[in-house]
Parts: C-alpha cells; sequence; structure tokens
C-alpha cells in the first residue's frame, strides 16, 4: 500500500462456514470513505439490504480503525464499530479507545467484517496477517474480565501483549443494550453491537501486538504536529486534570445534569460526586490507552463510605451521571460499584440508566410493586436493588427480561401513564447521561436527528470555533442551535474515521496535519468536512432503506419535556421542534418535509448511485 | 447601594486569592455593593478590571462579550446572553458564572 498509515487489507470473517478471506482495499475506496465508520457506513451499505433485521446472520458487524490508529499520534488505539443496532434496527456506530484499533493494524489489517452465525460460540484470534476462529464454548456465560483473564491465560501471554474485546452474559443474552467491552474497561457501547455479536455467537476478538505493518510519511511533521494537538488536548476543559468527570457539577449549573429520570433538577450533592472530588478522595492509578499522554482513564480505589476498598476504573463523567443522581444516589463509592458492575456484565450504561431510572420512579409512584420487580425495593438510592436489577436484565431472567429491551419498548409494553415518562428518541437510541432539556439543545437535537445511533454532529457540546465557524452564543436559541449543528456537521463523522480518542485530538485542524503527514496527502478542512458528510449522508440513505421515518427523529414526551425546577426551568425545547428540525434539514441539504437527502446533496457529495434508494 | 453574590465556577480559586472564599476548587464567592441601575455586564466588566483572571476566563477582550463557552446564571435560572446585557440587578441578587461545555 502505497498510501502511509494502511495496511491495505480488511479480513473477511465468515462465521456460518467458519473461514476467513482477504479483501483487498484499492486507493479510490480509501481515498473516498478513510476507514472507521467511513468504511463501516460504506460496507453496511453495500452488504446489508433492506430486509436483513439486526439479529439475522446476514447482518454485517464491521470493526475498522483508521489512518492515524497506531502512527505515533497519541491516543490513537481507537476502533469503530459499524452494524445494524438492536435498539434501533437502523444504522449503528460506536467507537472504543484502548488498544485494539492500533494492535489490528499491527496485526495486518484497516478492519474485520464478520457476518453469518457460528454453530458454538467462537473468538478470532489475529496475528502477523493470520486469522483463526477459535471454539470459545468454554467462555459461555463469563463476564468481561473472567474473558478476558482466560483467554490471557490460554494464550500464555502478558497484558498487553494482546489487546482483547468481546461480550459479557448481555451480549450472548440479546439485551439491546449490550455493548462490546474490552482492554480491561472500554466500550463500544451503543445500540447494541454486543447483541449482534451475541446473535452470531461470537464472544470475542483477540489481536496481537505484531509489529507496524503501515508506513508513515513524514514523521518529522507527524512529530511536530503531534506535540501541538498534545498541548491544545491538554488545555482544552478539565479532562486532562480531572477526567471527564471534572465538568459534571458545570453541568450542574446549567440543567444537564439528569436527576432521577428529569423529575427534577436539583442536586446539591453534586460537588461530592464530580470528578474533583474522586482524584482528590479516592486513590488513584493512571491506565492509559495506546500511546496516550493525555492519560485520562485511571483505576480508582474507593476509601470511604460503604463501599470503602472497592477498586475499579475511575467513572467516566456518562457512569457518574447514571449512577449518581440519575438513580438518587449520592455515595460516589457506590457508583464506581454499579459502574464497573454494568461494565462487566457488558451493557451501555445510559441505556441501563435511563431503563433503570424509569424503573424506579414507577416503583415510587406505585406503577410496579416489589413483587412485579421480583422482590426488588426499587427506591430512589438503593444501589443493592439496581445492582441485583442489572444482573436480571443482563441474564434476562425474571422481569429482567422485560427491562433487557430498553426503556423505550419496556415503557410502550407496561403502558398507561408510565410511557411518557420514559426518555429515548423514538428511533429507539439513547441519549447520552445528561438532561439536555437544560444547556444542551445542541446535543438534543443530534440526538434525535443523528444516523449513527448516538452523537453525530457535536460532541460534549458543540465546539464550532476550532473550525472557524461562529459560536453559539444563546443555548437555548432554537435558530442558533439548528444553524450550527448542520453547518458544523462533518468533521465529527471524519474524526471518525481516523482511529483516534477525541479526548486527545481536540483539534480539528492539528489532527489533520497529522493525518496529511502520516498518509502524504494534503486534505484541507474543507476535504474533511465532504468526507465527513458524504458518510453522513452513506448512513441517512441506509437508514431510509430501512424504514426509518421521519417522525422517528423526535424526542419521547419526557426528554423533550419542560423542566420543572433548576436553572433551565420552564425552557421549552419543542415550542419551535417543527420549524427547528426543517431549518437543520434543508442546511444539510435534505428535505424539510421528509429529511431526506436531495439528489443534488449525494451528487455533490459523490454519491449518485444513492439517488435511486431514495 | 445593592449587595450582590457572584459565584465563579471556573477552577480559578486559587489565582483569585483572598477576596473570594473558594468553598471547592471549582467554586469562588464573593459578595459585590453595586450602584442602583447597575447591570449584570457592567458588574461583570467591573469585575474583569479588577481581577485579571477573570478578565481572562469570562469575556472576550476584542468584541467585549462573554466569551462563548461562559454561560450565566441569573438567581440560579441560566439566562440569554443578551439579556446578559441588559438585566439590571437588584438587592439580594445572585449571579454565577460557569462553562456550558465542559467534560463529558
Amino acid at each position: 500500500m502505497d498510501i502511509g498509515g494502511y495496511t491495505g487489507k480488511i479480513l473477511r470473517v465468515d462465521l456460518s462456514k467458519d473461514e476467513t478471506s482477504i479483501m483487498e482495499l484499492d486507493r479510490s475506496t480509501i481515498e473516498k470513505w478513510i476507514g472507521g465508520v467511513g468504511f463501516g457506513a460504506r460496507l453496511l451499505y453495500e452488504e446489508v439490504p433492506a430486509g436483513i433485521e439486526w439479529s439475522d446472520p446476514d447482518n454485517r458487524i464491521i470493526w475498522t480503525s483508521g489512518p492515524l490508529a497506531g502512527s505515533g499520534v497519541y491516543g490513537a488505539g481507537t476502533f469503530n464499530v459499524t452494524s445494524k443496532g438492536s435498539l434501533t434496527n437502523l444504522a449503528g456506530c460506536s467507537q472504543a479507545n484502548g488498544y485494539f484499533g492500533a494492535y489490528m493494524k499491527f496485526s495486518g489489517f484497516d478492519g474485520i467484517v464478520f457476518q453469518g452465525r457460528a454453530s458454538d460460540l467462537v473468538y478470532l484470534w489475529i496475528k502477523e496477517g493470520k486469522a483463526e476462529i477459535r471454539n470459545a464454548s468454554r467462555l459461555a456465560g463469563k463476564d468481561v474480565w473472567e474473558m478476558e483473564d482466560a483467554l490471557r491465560e490460554e494464550l500464555g501471554v502478558k497484558e498487553k501483549d494482546v489487546s482483547i474485546y468481546g461480550i459479557g452474559p448481555a451480549g450472548e443474552n440479546g439485551v439491546r443494550y449490550s455493548a462490546i467491552v474490552g482492554d480491561r474497561g472500554h466500550l463500544a457501547a451503543h445500540n447494541g453491537l454486543g447483541a449482534v455479536m451475541g446473535s452470531k455467537n461470537l464472544k470475542a476478538v483477540v489481536a496481537c501486538r505484531g509489529e507496524k505493518t503501515f508506513e508513515v510519511k513524514d514523521p518529522a511533521r507527524l512529530k511536530e504536529k503531534n506535540k501541538a494537538l498534545f498541548e491544545h488536548a491538554k488545555g482544552f476543559g478539565p479532562v486532562y486534570e480531572w477526567g471527564s468527570g471534572g465538568g459534571l457539577s458545570a453541568l450542574y449549573g446549567i440543567g444537564c445534569l439528569p436527576v432521577r429520570n428529569y423529575t427534577t433538577n436539583i442536586f446539591p450533592e453534586h460537588e461530592q460526586m464530580n470528578g474533583q472530588y474522586m482524584r482528590t478522595h479516592f486513590e488513584i492509578r493512571s491506565k492509559p490507552c495506546y500511546m496516550c499522554r493525555i492519560a485520562h482513564v485511571k483505576e480508582v480505589t474507593v476509601t470511604e463510605g460503604p463501599y470503602r476498598g472497592f477498586v475499579g476504573e475511575e467513572p467516566e463523567y456518562e457512569q457518574l451521571a447514571a449512577w449518581g443522581p440519575m438513580i438518587g444516589n449520592t455515595d460516589l463509592g457506590a457508583v464506581v460499584m454499579l459502574s464497573r458492575e454494568v461494565d462487566r456484565l457488558g451493557m451501555d450504561c445510559n441505556e441501563a440508566s435511563w431503563t433503570i431510572g424509569w424503573v424506579m420512579e414507577c416503583y415510587e409512584k406505585n406503577v410496579f410493586t416489589k413483587r412485579d420487580l421480583d422482590g426488588l425495593d426499587m427506591r430512589w438510592g438503593n444501589v443493592e436493588a439496581v445492582k441485583a436489577m442489572l444482573n436480571k436484565i443482563a441474564k434476562r431472567e425474571g422481569v429482567g427480561n422485560l427491562f433487557a429491551e430498553g426503556v423505550m419498548r419496556a415503557s410502550r409494553k407496561t403502558g398507561g401513564v408510565a410511557v411518557d415518562w420514559a426518555v429515548y428518541t423514538q428511533k429507539g437510541c439513547s441519549p447520552r447521561s445528561h438532561d439536555h432539556r437544560g444547556g444542551r439543545w445542541a446535543e438534543l437535537l443530534d440526538t434525535c436527528v443523528t444516523n449513527t445511533s448516538t452523537l453525530e454532529s457535536t460532541w460534549a457540546g458543540i465546539h464550532p470555533q476550532l473550525v472557524d465557524l461562529p459560536a453559539v452564543h444563546d443555548p437555548f436559541s432554537h435558530e442558533e442551535v439548528s444553524t450550527i449543528n448542520a453547518k458544523f456537521n462533518g468533521i465529527r463523522q471524519f474524526d471518525d474515521c481516523l482511529g483516534t480518542c477525541r479526548f486527545a485530538s481536540t483539534d480539528p485542524k492539528l489532527q489533520l496535519e497529522c493525518l496529511n503527514a502520516v498518509t502524504g496527502w494534503k486534505l484541507t478542512l474543507e476535504d474533511a468536512f465532504t468526507i465527513g458528510r458524504r458518510v453522513i449522508n452513506q448512513l441517512r440513505v441506509f437508514n431510509f432503506r430501512h424504514g426509518m421515518k421521519k417522525e422517528d427523529e423526535r424526542p419521547s414526551t419526557r426528554y423533550g419535556s419542560v423542566p420543572v425546577d433548576g436553572p433551565a426551568e420552564g425552557k421549552n425545547i419543542m415550542e419551535k421542534w417543527d420549524w427547528m428540525i426543517e431549518n437543520y434539514y434543508t442546511l444539510m441539504g435534505w428535505d424539510p418535509k421528509t429529511g431526506k437527502p436531495l439528489p443534488k446533496t449525494l451528487e455533490e457529495l459523490g454519491l449518485g448511485e444513492l439517488v435511486k434508494d431514495v | 447601594m445593592n449587595r450582590i453574590t457572584i459565584e465563579i465556577w471556573l477552577w480559578i480559586g486559587k489565582e483569585l486569592g483572598d477576596d473570594f472564599a473558594s468553598p471547592s476548587e471549582m467554586r469562588s464567592i464573593r459578595e459585590e455593593s453595586v450602584a442602583e441601575g447597575t447591570t449584570i455586564k457592567q458588574l461583570l466588566d467591573d469585575l474583569a478590571g479588577r481581577y485579571p483572571p477573570i478578565a481572562r476566563s469570562v469575556l472576550d477582550t476584542k468584541t467585549k462579550r462573554l466569551l462563548p463557552n461562559i454561560v450565566v446564571n441569573y438567581n440560579d435560572r441560566v439566562i440569554s446572553p443578551h439579556i446578559v446585557h441588559d438585566q439590571v440587578l437588584k438587592d439580594g441578587d445572585k449571579i454565577t458564572v460557569l462553562p456550558i461545555y465542559v467534560g463529558g
């Protein structure tokens, strides 16, 4: 491969036939789709026609890295997973960090396409261009930590000799929000991609470290730009010093912290639940991802409260919110315990928390009795009951079978007033663990109109000034939010093509300079936006082909409701929702009435062949 | 004169020194006396003139507007940045200055 950063090979794994083969990547495919979510979006469209459901053996699950993974760029161990996911039965794209993105390339592959269904539980092993499908029946039912331990012991390798990602009992049992978990606590969590793995009887993938299998075109320039990128990331928000939980109290201050399933926005204990408290009170040890100098990933030992002595991963912001205010818990040690539990079982903390929070509200308001809940006392803050319920869900045991369907389906099946209390999008995908009705309308809109099943345009808010677009001054302006979301859309999906972590690559311009140094290209920011928008429109055409409708791009009743108290009391995003959506569609080059990409838009993005599909 | 409580949630307590109480790493609190008719913007300008960390963290020195990542709460309610310029302060009011796009 004469382009820097690529092995030029995609591994195809046919689980039904128990065989593997190699697909050679050509230059035009690489230049058009770059990698990561780009490769995933295109392959999903080409290989999964309408009528194939998420659990069908003919569905694909596509693991792709990008040109920066393993290149020497700090924090570039990221990979992307694309499939038709189980929460939406539409496209799902999710990224995980750790080591796998780099190790997959060191094993000789830019990506892996899984198809079919194995007759028994299996795992895939890759090393130096070789691939073997191996029996994993002895791993059935094991949680993701036990799975990693068992595979390392069986292979006789040390911790960092391999990167392992796989599923826990939730994925094996088809929980709709099960995740792919690996490298001791990293997750590709959105849209039930773990359930897709489970449906294929695929327990895990093991990538061996190996040697670098690709070229970097301009190492000196990469070194210079990489250093500047690190300096930018270090100064961008409080993540370097305090982790992603460092912003929890600030989010509370603008009404963005989800409290007791959106029934209130008052949570005075926020300062004993944030990243600052964690890092000044608990014992902390660094666990950085592949070549990461930001090193925001930590392991903690709880030093106070009922869970004193408990060891787990430092919860990210989403876990802190999900297992703290969202369920009425004020003990930070319990957050560490529940974060570890949900990861261990292999589930997305966001959807798990929306489901648990809704169950608790239903219990408090007598929609569910203790008997309905298999004897569990699901009052606000009862963390041991939450732990027990998470285990029931992962096993689809008793009432856990209903809640394993996710909050949209569980609430609709329950019926009555409780339907209106559930937080979800009409597509079925989960918001992240915020109260977007506060100062994050940009993320609420993005969560509803996304084609990836999670954030598409925004990331931890929206930062248009990074690419010379005007900043959003009023986060509660329907016009500003919908306009800037549309104008900014593209650069984040381009980013997800590259194989790097967002926390380590905060400046899109410097990231692009690194890409050009690795590949030998001369891409501009405009090129990057075009490629990102191509990916978005490719996914959107896939989704319309698979049954998505404009009406699905709305929040549930509770998700779009008006906060009753707190900093954002009275703010109403739904007041001009239809206008906001049509403004957004128009600026994206989509039909304002249907949301479908216009032929002109597709043609300008080099996707003219898709016009017939819409 | 009106007594106003100003809270800064920007992790700059150490830089602001003893003029502000700092109950946590993030929060700095001070009570200010302002003349009748003073707006929120005028109070922020005054504080920025006296305290360089506030000038650096809150206001755009060129446009004199709030930095794009800054939001102001007025009596614990988020307000539009446009209102910041016009809202006249009353005795007992509370102003909170905080970052809008941080973390997670």
